[in-house]
C-alpha cells in the first residue's frame, strides 16, 4: 500500500463525514443542561475539598486550643502578660473555629439543584466571611509578641531591656490595624491581597465561583 | 474571533470543520457514549478559548490544537476503564451511504480500527499527517520538532501499511 492509497482511504472517510448527519454538533453544545451539570460537578468537588479542609483546620484547631488552655492552666495566672495573651490568641482561634464550623455547615447546606444564582449567593456569603474571620484573625498578631513580656523585665530592665520589645509590639500592632482596615472584598485585586488570600482556601472559592459564572456567561452568550 | 463564541460565525466555522471532531472522537473512544461526551466537551472547550484564536492560524490547526488537548487528556483519564474495540465493529457513526463501496467501507474501518491501536500521541500524527497538514503544521499543534514529526510519521505509515498488508494477504 502506498502513502496515496492511505491518503485516498481517508479522503473517502472524510468525504462520509461530510455527509453524515447524524450528529448535531450544535444541539450538543446548546445542550445547557449537560454543561451546568458538568459544571456544578466542578464546583461541587472545589467545595466538597473546601469542607475537608476546613475539617481538618477545625481538628487542628482544637488540639491547639486545648494545648495553650493547658499553658494557661499551668501558668496559674502568675504571668499576667502570659496568661492575657495566651488567652486572647486562644479567644481568637476559638472565634474561627467557630467560624469553619459554619463555614462547614454552609458548605453541606448547598442544594446544588438550586438555582446558580442560589449558589453563587451562598459562595459570596462564604468569601465575605472568609474575609472577615481573616481580618479577625489577624487581631491576634501582637499577642504573638507579648506573651513573654513580664513584671521583671518593666520594672529591672534598664529602658533598652523593654524598648525593643515596646517598638516590635508597637509595630505589630499598626500592622495588624492597618490589615484590619484594608482586608476587604473591595482590595480583592490588589497585589498584596493576593498574596494574602492565595490559599487552598481561597483559590477553591475563586474556582467554584468562576465554574458557575461560565454557565452565566454560555447563557448570556445564547440568549 | 471575537469574544462571541456562540455566535453564528462560530458554529458556521465549527460545521464547517466538524469533520475533524469527528475523526479525533472515533480515533479516542471506543463507544458511542465516549465518543459523545468527547465531542461534547471539545466544543465547549474551543468555545471558552475562543478568544485565544488568533487570526494568524488556520481555523482548523487551532482547532486540531485545542481538540487533540481535550481528546488526549481525555483518553488518559478513561484509559482505565477503556475497553478494547472488537475487530469487525464499525468505527464511525454514520449511516451507511449508497456512495461508498463496501471496499472502501471495509478499508475505512481497517484504518480507523489500525489507528484506534495506536498510541495516543501516534493517533495524533497520524490524523494530521492524513488531513495533510504540512510537518511544520503537526509540529506546532503538538509541540514536538520537524525532525521528531517526520520520524514519527514515517514509522507509524510503515507500521500502518504492514497491517494492511497482513490483512490483505
Amino acid at each position: 500500500m502506498t502513502d496515496e492509497e492511505l491518503k485516498n482511504i481517508w479522503k473517502e472517510y472524510d468525504h462520509k463525514l461530510e455527509e453524515a448527519k447524524l450528529l448535531n454538533l450544535q444541539s450538543w453544545a446548546l445542550n445547557l443542561r449537560s454543561l451546568e451539570m458538568m459544571q456544578t460537578e466542578k464546583t461541587k468537588s472545589k467545595l466538597n475539598a473546601l469542607a475537608r479542609f476546613k475539617i481538618f483546620a477545625v481538628v487542628l484547631g482544637v488540639l491547639y486550643v486545648l494545648l495553650l488552655g493547658l499553658l494557661v492552666v499551668a501558668n496559674h495566672f502568675r504571668n499576667i502578660y502570659f496568661s492575657v495573651s495566651i488567652s486572647m490568641i486562644m479567644l481568637f482561634t476559638i472565634i474561627s473555629i467557630i467560624t469553619y464550623i459554619y463555614h462547614i455547615v454552609l458548605i453541606h447546606k448547598i442544594n446544588y439543584s438550586e438555582s446558580i444564582t442560589q449558589t453563587q449567593e451562598r459562595i459570596t456569603i462564604l468569601q465575605t466571611s472568609t474575609v472577615n474571620i481573616m481580618r479577625i484573625i489577624w487581631l491576634q498578631l501582637p499577642f504573638h509578641t507579648t506573651w513573654f513580656w513580664s513584671n521583671r523585665m518593666i520594672n529591672f530592665n534598664s529602658w533598652q531591656g523593654w524598648l525593643i520589645p515596646f517598638v516590635i509590639t508597637f509595630l505589630f500592632v499598626l500592622a495588624t490595624i492597618w490589615l484590619y482596615r484594608n482586608i476587604d472584598l473591595k482590595n480583592i485585586n490588589k497585589k498584596w491581597f493576593k498574596i494574602l488570600f492565595s490559599s487552598t482556601e481561597w483559590t477553591s472559592l475563586e474556582k467554584a465561583k468562576n465554574f458557575l459564572s461560565e454557565i452565566d456567561d454560555f447563557k448570556k452568550e445564547i440568549a | 474571533m471575537e469574544k462571541q463564541p456562540v455566535s453564528d460565525t462560530f458554529f458556521k466555522l465549527i460545521d464547517e470543520h466538524k469533520a475533524i471532531i469527528y475523526k479525533i472522537c472515533n480515533s479516542y473512544c471506543n463507544n458511542k457514549g465516549d465518543r459523545e461526551d468527547l465531542a461534547q466537551e471539545i466544543i465547549y472547550q474551543l468555545w471558552k478559548s475562543a478568544d485565544r484564536f488568533k487570526e494568524e492560524y488556520k481555523f482548523s490547526t487551532w482547532m486540531y490544537r485545542v481538540a487533540l488537548n481535550v481528546a488526549i487528556s481525555f483518553y488518559r483519564k478513561e484509559k482505565r476503564s477503556k475497553e478494547i474495540i472488537s475487530f469487525p465493529e464499525h468505527a464511525i457513526d454514520v449511516e451507511d451511504s449508497s456512495h461508498t463501496t463496501k471496499t472502501t467501507e471495509e478499508n475505512i474501518n481497517l484504518l480507523q480500527h489500525f489507528i484506534n491501536e495506536l498510541n495516543e500521541l501516534d493517533r495524533a500524527l497520524m490524523l494530521l499527517y492524513l488531513d495533510e497538514k504540512s510537518y511544520h503544521e503537526i509540529a506546532d499543534i503538538l509541540g514536538i520538532t520537524e525532525t521528531n514529526v517526520a520520524t514519527k510519521i514515517s514509522r507509524v505509515k510503515e507500521k500502518l501499511k504492514q497491517k494492511f498488508l497482513t490483512i490483505n494477504q
